[in-house]
């Protein structure tokens, strides 16, 4: 018998907790009229801020790698960003490291093969035949002993994507050391930029040391399609050439007859193979008399000794490359670790037509990270050089804020003077080239003035980091007197403590938690809401246990 | 055909230059050791040390030469790798010196790598060959005196994991270390299962409901 006061009990449990806002419209109105307003009950608190762990924004540079300097007799430029290139690799690069001491080869890292330079064939003081040997190196990759990856990348706070890139030839462990999972500094994303001089003798060795195939295809620059032997020398394999097999090499030929701003990138499987991060920029630079260029710029970026034709209209020289990154394709090297279940997993299971970008890279960093190695550092009345190459999937619409910039070169042809056009949004569709003139001249036209101007894809996804801004490609032109002593600009705006915080990109940090004493902070819960809620569970469950045992008993 | 020929004598020259150095890698952010090494194009050797004892041993208890190859071909024995070596287990006595020469037929850098020796000897602990491709490279070290397992890879990104990982066991050794190729599983394994796996645990499942049910009933009747 108690069971049907049971019974009843519930009912009456589950309409008292059932929350008012769940109630229909009308009922709600007619209650309203007859009870009046609902007493006030003040709403949940502000959850206090959780401890969120702070990277520093710029590290100190011990080594002095920032400063100008003469190393084996190349001057490297002084780099005014927060986290530069080893200036002793830039100098093994310009001299080749077969021409540079074993100190020097040592303080870089790199192997004596690593670019060598040869003979000056013309006679005009620089060298005209390099050879320069890549490899490929995976980051981020998986490990059967242990679930976190292997030769650690990260683009941003807490956010290492698989990633497969050329890299130059260098000696010793492919991280910082034993105890460390971290990639060595010259082990990064983008592969490097490779500069070359119009009319030198060009070899490029890969040096296939990762477990799938791969190939080099020279896009834009001039090459011939099989090298004197017949061997393919176009790194297509449904045309030219078999792949070239782990534990295998391969060398490609050419003499570029015509300079510009080029592109190469594997050619295996390429939907996912350039996707992966085997793509870089491939400068031709035009012949001049001794002119002595930095073969390899390693992570893109700064160029810090920039040739004799651009130091002849230019004041500053930059590399950007501009990468967006399906997480889906880039961590299938983490879910396995044979190599015919990542095969399968990358080639067959993912499909590119069903893609879709979640974090996007200047030169191989979202922000916030951009900012401490990306930013384009000038002075009023400088003109830059920018070599920008959209290596990602989707076009971008590249935006200056504070000036508008000049397109002197398409896929590194030069438009001629009345053909230029001077915008501030340049759209570059994928594999797409253009070199741009930015101007710093105060007139409101090329330059509004001095300051911090942001430089970004405004295609607002491309601001973001999986969703999360600000991140992505956000990088900035940056004023020197708008720049501290160790490379950080003085910005005026909010606290990037915040930023450079994995949490922070792992949505778990309200974006102005710190504006207006909590005013848009996270919400602590509703207590009292919740005891309804679960009284409500509670009772229909009491409900359906007294409905089935009814149901039984009829039974005969 | 002339500029292959103008590699080679460059190639000749590097080699000529590449006397062995005590080099201090002062200004490599990455390495704080000081380390005894030689480099050239054919590779290098690091900490190699064949006439300092060990503290813990009073004397040499034997010598070992040990030849070891490397390449993709090597990995053909053991599924699931690319990159390989002939031997993954060495075993060697106490107090032993042990000359390494490490050959490697591939045509991309390999590295026989050993971790864990007493850094007071081995700055940073460790012993090091490096070939280029179709090179090789030879040097000695010596253990100390305790039963331990060291390990042995080749730490180019990858080649660990896909097959170039050995045990060195010193005496009884300390065990054995994991994913080690013909020796021990990987601590994170690989699941190798059909595609259609949901639909077999499913019909398998209703199999098992019916042969129950039938069971039963043909008991109660
Ligand atoms: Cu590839
Ligand atoms: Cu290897």
């Amino acid at each position: 018998m108690y069971t049907r006061w049971l019974f009843f009990l519930s009912i009456l449990v589950a309409l008292m907790c059932f929350p008012l806002q769940w109630y229909p419209m009308a009922l709600r109105l007619q209650l309203g009229q007859w009870l009046g307003a609902d007493e006030y009950r003040a709403p949940p608190m502000a959850k206090i801020a959780a401890d969120t762990t702070t990277e520093l924004p710029c590290p100190e540079d011990l080594l002095n790698w920032r400063d100008a300097q003469t190393i084996a007799g190349v001057d490297v430029r002084h780099s005014p960003g927060c986290i530069v290139d080893n200036p002793n690799a830039v100098a093994a690069f310009v001299r080749g490291t077969n021409n540079v001491s074993q100190q020097i080869l040592m303080a870089s890292g790199l192997t004596p093969d690593a670019v060598e330079k040869g003979r000056d064939l013309d006679g005009d003081g620089d060298p005209d035949e390099i050879h320069i040997r890549l490899e490929v190196v995976e980051l981020n990759g998986g490990s059967p002993e242990s679930d976190l990856p292997t030769t650690q990348y990260a683009i941003a706070p807490g956010i290492s994507p698989g990633f497969w890139v050329f890299a130059p030839k260098m000696f010793g462990m492919a991280t910082e050391n034993f105890e460390s999972s971290k990639a060595r500094s010259m082990l990064r994303l983008p592969s490097p930029a490779i500069r070359v001089e119009q009319g030198d003798i060009v070899k490029i060795t890969l040096e296939n040391s990762h477990y799938m195939p791969h190939t080099i295809h020279f896009h834009g620059v001039d090459h011939p399609f099989v090298d004197e032997d017949g061997e393919g020398n176009d790194g297509v394999p449904v045309t030219s050439e078999k792949p070239v097999l782990p534990g295998s090499s391969r060398t490609y030929n050419m003499q570029p007859r015509q300079s510009g701003t080029m592109f190469y990138h594997c050619h295996v499987q390429p939907h996912v193979h350039i996707m992966m991060g085997l793509q870089g920029l491939f400068v031709v630079e035009e012949n001049r008399p001794n002119n002595w260029l930095q073969t390899l710029n390693v992570g893109a970026g700064h160029v810090r000794v920039p040739s004799v034709a651009v130091t002849e209209k230019f004041d500053r020289e930059y590399d950007l490359q501009y990468l967006d990154i399906d997480i889906d394709l880039n961590n299938r090297i983490q879910k396995s670790n044979d190599p015919r279940l990542i095969t399968r997993d990358m080639h067959r299971r993912y499909d590119i037509t069903d893609a879709k970008s979640d974090f996007f890279t200047l030169n191989g960093r979202s922000f916030p990270y951009t900012f401490r190695e990306s930013l384009v550092v000038t002075k009023p009345d400088e003109h830059i050089k920018l070599r920008i190459v959209n290596g990602g999937s989707t076009g971008i619409a590249l935006h200056t804020h504070g000036h508008k910039v000049t397109a002197t070169h398409y896929d590194g042809v030069e438009a001629k003077p009345a053909a230029r056009i001077t915008r501030d949004v340049v759209w570059i569709a994928s594999a797409q080239r253009v070199d741009l003139d930015l101007e710093t001249t105060n007139d409101g036209l090329h330059s509004y003035g001095s300051g911090i101007w942001l430089l970004h894809d405004h295609q607002e996804k491309g601001v973001t980091n999986d969703g999360i801004g600000p991140g992505g490609n956000v990088s900035a032109i940056v004023y020197e007197n708008y720049l501290q002593e160790n490379g950080w600009p003085k910005t005026q705006g909010m606290d990037f403590n915040k930023f450079f915080t994995a949490a922070y990109y792992r949505k778990e940090v309200p974006v102005w938690g710190d504006l207006l004493n909590g005013k848009f902070s996270d919400v602590e819960f509703d207590l009292w809401m919740l005891i309804r809620l679960l009284g409500l569970g509670l009772s229909l469950g009491v409900m359906v246990a007294l409905v089935i045992n009814g149901i039984n008993k009829r039974r005969p | 055909m002339v500029i292959i020929k103008i590699f080679c004598v460059l190639c000749i020259l590097a080699l000529n230059f590449s006397i062995p150095v005590q080099a201090e890698t002062q200004s490599m952010q990455d390495e704080h050791h000081h380390h005894n090494m030689t480099l050239d194009s054919s590779g290098l050797v690091m900490n190699s040390n064949d006439n300092t004892l060990p503290q813990d041993c009073d004397k040499l208890s034997r010598d070992y030469n040990i030849k070891v190859y490397a390449g993709t071909k090597y990995a053909a024995d053991y599924p699931g790798t690319v990159f390989g070596m002939d031997q993954h287990e060495y075993q060697v006595e106490p107090c032993s010196r042990i000359t390494v020469t490490f050959v490697n037929e591939d045509e991309v850098r390999h590295q026989w790598m050993i971790h864990g020796l007493p850094r007071y000897l081995y700055p940073g602990g460790m012993f090091h060959l490096e070939a280029a491709g179709g090179h090789s490279q030879t040097g000695t070290f010596i253990v100390p005196s305790d039963n331990k397992t060291y390990l042995v890879h080749c730490d180019m990104s990858q080649h660990m994991e896909k097959g170039m990982k050995a045990q060195l066991k010193v005496g009884k050794g300390s065990g054995d270390l994991w994913a080690i190729p013909g020796v021990s599983k990987g601590f994170i394994q690989d699941i190798y299962i059909p595609e259609e796996i949901w639909i077999y645990l499913m019909m398998v499942s209703i199999a098992g409901v019916v042969i129950t049910t039938l069971l039963i009933s043909s008991k109660r009747s």
